[in-house]
């Protein structure tokens, strides 16, 4: 009985503590986001902005039935896909290279964490420099060495490419922390047993370091998959979608559609898509730590 | 006595809120988001004057203009616009008005005694003035016209080799095609490119390729609003200004915007580019410019038409009367023959035609001649709720066919009909 008192009394605490930050939570993303709800099954628009009436789904049903929305869906796949190999790949590379013994790793850590402190748009604007096909510096390297110029961000060939190269710059250095703190927790008794056997190095990555990384390694990759699907400065700083539609992703599908369009309910519809998307992959996320435990 | 002391508070009372009013009057800062272009520092250096006049603060928040409708639409929709001055494009003109988010300026101008016959008649109709409103009050004109180098254009090694290669003397070009296969000459025989392109998708191309279109006799819309730009000029002026990008432009034209191609011209490294008639003394500047300064001329564009476009001024209905009261009394101000001329002779674009004849103003710049033939000459864009949209269609239709991602015909097809659906919307 005066367990069960105890065991109130603590409920009522944590509830307590918890209350300010769950409203602020509420308020902040909550309403938000049903707001966005509401619109995106209204007929609302910035010309006419009421709630009603009611369409249903019809929003959804417009937009999906623009052939744009499924060349964003599909370029935004890929370009997530293409970055986050890009930032797996670099960022397992170089944890790998801080795990081991090696002298001033906290400035090399400092060093990495640079581009991650950086906002993307600073990002988009710099790289936008550099990259200007007649003044930036990197067609002045390219041609200094010999080789010719490249049109970066104006090329659709070349575009979503760049894009990506960019967003690895900036995100690499995230994968890497992570990917460092998991290899730092690894225990040293399976090595020692495999050197005793006489495994080599690749064998001892391939055999004990990835199997027991890929937990901290799903993490990183499905964090960075929610990141990337949500990409909207670097196109809008960068190519505004362009060349044509060449690195059109989603987001910026949706920020058309709101903004340029005036229908914000079309806009708010195609974001929604994007949630689902994202929800899924954060639903993948938590399964992937319960997994873990 | 009680009846003289409560007569004594009242008067007190009375005079106390109508020195609290004035003092809010006074009290008030205007804030305007304005494009960040010369026109804009122009006035921005004259503020002190109005500050000092009319003892009303003016702060101008300058941002580049991809970024300005955005802005400007999430405060026009929130309870209360933190910009209480608005800077409006015409592009903006059917959209803005439509969404009632601006007030008819009609009973200031009547209240205030303004005159508006010196404004030039096609810069109002512009700006979206009918027999019933006026919601904007034009600020300054961006017809576009070609700036050419001059020293290119008479130089004896080109022009020999000009006349070797096309059996043509070298000249201003007449017609588009001309200028076209002008500007791949010489991006495949001097060391300059042809042209400086703003080939971005959206806002850049669509008003740069709106030049090529009106310069062919093409036309988006026909007297009855019914769109006609599938046509055999609309597809001429496409495959020209492809043409244009693909051999005569700067490598990156597709993603270069008109900062890129002021500093392509800037740094000398093309021959022309078709852009606002006013660009032409900032970079006919020895000191910003010294590589092309002296060597610079402006055109109507090769054709005899170019696009005609203009800012103005607006108040937002959501913000305080005391503010919409200092809007006015600013928008008088800076829109005034006095100041126009002030403004004029630091290469304001004007929008009256009394300031375009002033004296002063064409001894210091002759070549607000060819301006006014530029601003006569122009063309619009369709102006209607949806034109900000419609820039972004018919872009990524261009971008595409530029790119070699679309043949014209489809493009072009393209975006007509993505003009006749907004235009239905």
């Amino acid at each position: 009985m005066r367990f069960a008192a105890l065991a109130d009394r603590d409920w009522r605490t944590g509830w307590a503590f918890a209350a300010p930050g769950l409203l602020t939570l509420a308020i902040v993303m909550g309403l938000p986001l049903v707001y966005a709800a509401l619109i995106s099954v209204s007929s609302l628009t910035l010309l006419k902005p009421m709630l009603q009436p009611f369409t249903g789904f019809k929003n959804f049903a417009i937009v999906m039935s623009d052939p744009l929305f499924w060349d964003a869906l599909w370029l935004t796949i890929k370009y997530s896909v293409i970055t986050v190999a890009g930032e797996f790949v670099l960022g397992l590379g170089v944890a790998l290279m801080l795990n081991r013994a090696v002298t001033m790793k906290p400035v090399y850590f400092a060093i990495l964490t640079i581009p991650m402190a950086m906002s993307p748009v600073s990002v988009a604007l710099i790289w936008r420099m550099l990259l200007q096909p007649n003044l930036g510096i990197a067609n002045q390297l390219l041609e200094s060495l010999g080789l010719p110029r490249v049109d970066w961000l104006g090329d659709a060939d070349f575009a979503l490419w760049t894009m990506a190269a960019i967003d690895i710059w900036q995100q690499t250095s995230f994968v890497i922390l992570i990917l460092a703190a998991g290899l730092a927790s690894l225990p040293r008794d399976p090595y020692e047993a495999a050197e005793v056997d006489g495994a080599s190095p690749l064998q001892q990555f391939w055999y004990i370091t990835l199997p027991m990384l890929r937990p901290v390694a799903a993490i990183a990759v499905i964090i960075q998959l929610i990141n990337e699907f949500r990409t909207y400065d670097l196109p809008y700083i960068l190519t505004k979608g362009g060349p044509g539609n060449s690195t059109e992703v989603l987001s910026f599908f949706a920020y058309r559609r709101a903004f340029l369009g005036l229908h914000l309910n079309e806009g708010a519809a195609a974001a929604f898509v994007l949630l689902l998307i994202v929800l899924g992959l954060t639903i993948l996320f938590f399964a992937t730590l319960e997994r873990r435990r | 006595m009680q009846f003289k002391c409560s007569l004594k508070a009242a008067l007190l009372g009375a005079t106390l809120l109508a020195a609290a009013g004035s003092a809010q009057a006074q009290n008030v800062t205007l804030r305007a988001l304005m494009e960040d272009v010369p026109e804009t520092q122009i006035i921005e250096k004259l503020l002190p004057e109005f500050e000092k006049e009319a003892g009303i603060k003016v702060e101008f928040e300058k941002i580049g203009y991809g970024d300005m409708h955005d802005k400007l639409v999430a405060q026009l929709v929130s309870p209360e616009s933190y910009y209480n001055l608005l800077e409006v494009d015409f592009l903006w003109a059917g959209e803005f008005p439509a969404a009632g988010w601006l007030e008819d300026l009609n009973p200031y101008i009547a209240k205030s005694g303004f005159d508006l016959k010196p404004f030039i008649p096609s810069m109002l109709d512009l700006l979206g003035q009918t027999k019933d409103a006026t919601p904007i009050l034009p600020m300054y004109n961006y017809s576009m016209g070609l700036i050419y180098r001059t020293d290119l254009l008479n130089d004896p090694k080109i022009k020999a080799d000009y006349k070797a290669k096309t059996g043509k003397d070298l000249a201003l070009p007449a017609t588009l095609a001309d200028y076209v296969a002008l500007s791949a000459f010489f991006k495949a025989n001097t060391p300059v490119v042809g042209a400086a392109m703003q080939g971005q998708r959206g806002d850049p191309n669509a008003m740069e390729f709106s030049n090529y279109l009106f310069a062919v006799g093409g036309a988006y819309l026909d007297a009855d609003r019914k769109v006609v730009l599938n046509s055999p000029q609309g597809l001429t002026a496409l495959k020209l200004y492809a043409e244009n990008v693909q051999k005569g432009a700067q490598q990156g034209a597709l993603s270069a915007t008109l900062d890129d191609t002021m500093r392509l011209m800037c740094a000398g490294d093309t021959f022309s580019m078709v852009t606002y008639w006013w660009m032409l003394p900032q970079l006919d500047n020895a000191e910003k410019c010294p590589k092309v300064a002296g060597k610079l001329a402006l055109s109507v564009m090769p054709g005899g038409h170019g696009e005609s476009g203009g800012w103005g001024w607006g108040i937002p209905k959501n913000t305080s009367d005391e503010s919409k009261a200092a809007a006015w009394k600013f928008i008088e101000w800076v829109q005034g023959k006095k100041i126009s001329v002030a403004r004029a002779m630091e290469g304001h674009a004007p929008v009256r035609s009394d300031v375009f004849e002033d004296a002063a103003v064409l001894k210091k710049y002759p070549f607000y001649k060819t301006g006014l033939e530029v601003v006569a000459s122009g063309k619009s864009f369709p102006i209607f709720a949806y034109s900000a949209q419609y820039e972004d269609v018919l872009g990524a239709q261009l971008s595409l066919a530029a790119g070699g991602q679309a043949k014209p015909e489809d493009a072009l097809k393209a975006a007509a009909d993505g003009l006749t659906q907004l235009l239905n919307k």
